[in-house]
């Protein structure tokens, strides 16, 4: 029960130097989570930049409609909020699994 | 239109808004109360609250008035709003819970160890808060001049007063039962009256086919506009004051991300039906978007519709959510911006506080009634585009990078503000050629401009990086302890 408890939030010693295991382990957390924020915004971004090239240059895709309204409005208008709650979901997924890992490390080192 | 409507209603949301604020004041008592509801506020709640404080004047009534006068261009308005909080998931919702600072401000001098970046921080803050509060209170008086006929100024004034008021007397704990009931009221009173009009034009028979061809985006100027309007939607809302300091309220870096997801998912939800009253505005209310009042639309359309005692019940509850979207944006930023001014100027007490409210109330009212109202959503863009200048490079690079130094962070913000303010303040005066449309939508270079400078400014000061700059990202990135997290 003890062990746990110290698991988590350990500040950095003051003198960490880079060969300090907890600072590699600190590092690598950063770097993969700011890895998985920068591949969730690029990949949203360019889904964005191609819907908007797509409904600006091809005109078949502006001229379609379902049921009488044209395509355009039906994504833009709607069919852009559930892929950013897709995006969403998937990068809490992806950081909650890297900061379990992250635990587990300091964890054993602790042991 | 009948203008006990609008008073009714106007009446009924003022009220109840004023009750559940006092009615939280009886379990708000300390300073930290005041200032971040002791972070114990569930992510229900706190995503429901950010919503109701979110969701301004340029929401309610601005997106579906852009929608009438430009079309499709206007539908990147609601998509940059919801994107930004995706944004802020992305890069800044745990570490800045974990970061444990109450405002900006606190946040800036922790990391940089300086004070003179808490200064510059803290002034940028004030006036975005200021100048986000303005839109709020001219669409106060576009709702009470269209709704009651009284003269138009009435309805900044109450906004103001009541706002000050409420904020000062409850502090933030009150304000997050506020917040949270808004957004409801706010959700409720747009899809209620879509669905009622939805049902009538259906079962009317009315033209359906007229009135959505519309001008595809032509030219490269209007992809550019687009463009840069979407980067300063999407970075700006990071940096705004009234948002970031609701995530303090979180009780640990999980529950901060967990709470935006939510506020993710409600606002999906939440911009389907302004779309779709500016989409039925463009069928049935195109003479609006020649009067000057497109932003209007939202009010006026149901009575349009729907004649009768069913058409005046739902332009009442129009006009009850729009006035919801005043209060609760404009107490939002009342709250933030008491709360760096207390801390900055009068020490930080409770009484500071009170005081700080009253004024961070007055001011934009000053400026409201001063100043010639623009369209509301491209008001509130400029602002977002400030703050996407200013204060989001600080901060992902604060949170990110440990070579950010005091002096980076203060050449950066200094740069941004000069660029992207200026660009403001000179794009109505340039109204063709070539400068036009980065003028009148700067945030496309002035956000990289203020980020390269920041990271260069750094770079050439590498020698002041703060020395607990490494400890300072630990406490950021590393998760809470998994007993903390599960005896709550």
């Amino acid at each position: 029960m003890t062990a746990p408890r110290t698991a988590g939030r350990r500040p950095l010693p003051s003198n960490a130097s880079a060969g300090d295991p907890s600072a590699v382990y600190l590092r690598s957390l950063i770097r993969s989570q700011l890895r998985v924020a920068l591949v969730a915004a690029g990949a949203f971004g360019l889904l964005l930049a191609a819907t908007a090239a797509t409904l600006a240059f091809v005109p078949e895709v502006r001229a379609a409609t379902v049921v009488g309204i044209p395509i355009v409005w039906i994504v833009l208008g709607g069919a852009v909020y559930p892929v950013v709650l897709l995006v969403a979901i998937l990068f809490v997924r992806s950081v909650d699994r890297n900061e379990e890992h992250y635990r587990s490390l300091a964890a054993e080192e602790d042991a | 239109m009948n203008p006990l409507v609008g008073y009714l209603s106007i009446a009924v949301v003022v009220l109840s808004t004023v009750l559940i604020g006092f009615f939280g004041l009886r379990i708000s008592r300390t300073t930290g109360d005041f200032y971040v509801a002791s972070r114990t506020v569930r992510p229900w709640w706190n995503a429901s609250a950010i919503g109701g404080e979110y969701l301004s004047a340029a929401s309610v009534l601005g997106i579906a008035g852009l929608i009438l006068l430009r079309g499709e261009a206007a539908l990147w308005f609601p998509i940059g709003y919801t994107a930004g909080y995706l944004m802020l998931l992305l890069f800044v919702a745990a570490p800045l819970r974990r970061s444990g600072a109450y405002t900006i401000p606190d946040f800036t001098q922790a990391r940089l160890e300086s004070l003179p970046v808490r200064r510059v921080t803290s002034v940028l803050v004030i006036v975005i808060g200021w100048f986000y509060i303005v839109p709020q209170l001219q669409g106060a008086a576009l709702t009470v001049g269209i709704t009651t006929g009284l003269p138009r100024w009435i309805g900044a004034v109450a906004v103001a007063l009541i706002v000050g008021v409420v904020v000062a007397a409850g502090g933030m704990r009150s304000i997050t039962f506020v917040q949270a009931f808004q957004f409801w009221l706010k959700l409720t009173a747009l899809a209620v009256p879509v669905v009622a009009l939805l049902v009538v034009v259906r079962g009317g028979g009315l033209p359906v086919e007229v009135a959505l061809p519309m001008p595809a985006p032509t030219g490269a100027a209007e992809a550019y506009q687009t463009g840069s309007l979407l980067l300063a939607l999407l970075l700006g809302t990071m940096g705004l004051p009234h948002v970031l300091v609701r995530f303090y309220t979180n009780p640990d870096g999980r529950a901060a991300r967990r709470t935006t997801l939510i506020v993710l998912g409600l606002l999906s939800v939440f911009y389907l039906f302004p779309t779709a009253f500016g989409v039925l505005g463009r069928f049935f209310a195109p003479d609006l978007a020649a009067s000057g009042d497109a932003d209007a639309l939202v009010l006026l359309l149901p009575g349009r519709l729907i004649p009768g005692p069913v058409g005046d019940l739902l332009t009442a509850l129009v006009i009850a959510g729009a006035f919801g979207a005043f209060l609760s944006t404009s107490s939002g930023l009342v709250v933030s911006l008491a709360g760096v001014v207390s801390q900055e100027l009068l020490g930080g007490s409770v009484r500071g506080f009170r005081l700080a409210a009253i004024g961070s109330a007055l001011v934009p009212l000053c400026v409201a009634l001063l100043t010639e109202p623009s369209g509301l959503a491209g008001s509130v863009g400029l602002v977002f585009a400030f703050t996407a200048s200013t204060l989001c490079p600080v901060l992902l690079l604060g949170i990110w990078w440990r070579g950010l130094t005091a002096r980076g962070a203060i050449a950066g913000m200094a740069v941004g503000a000069l660029t992207c303010g200026g660009a403001i303040l000179t794009a109505p005066w340039v109204s063709s050629g070539m400068l036009a449309p980065l003028l009148a939508q700067p945030a496309a270079w002035t956000v990289p401009l203020a980020t390269a400078v920041v990271v260069l400014v750094s770079r050439a000061d590498r020698s002041r990086v703060p020395r607990g700059a490494d400890r300072f990202l630990a406490r950021l990135h590393i998760p809470e302890p998994v007993t903390e997290r599960t005896e709550r």
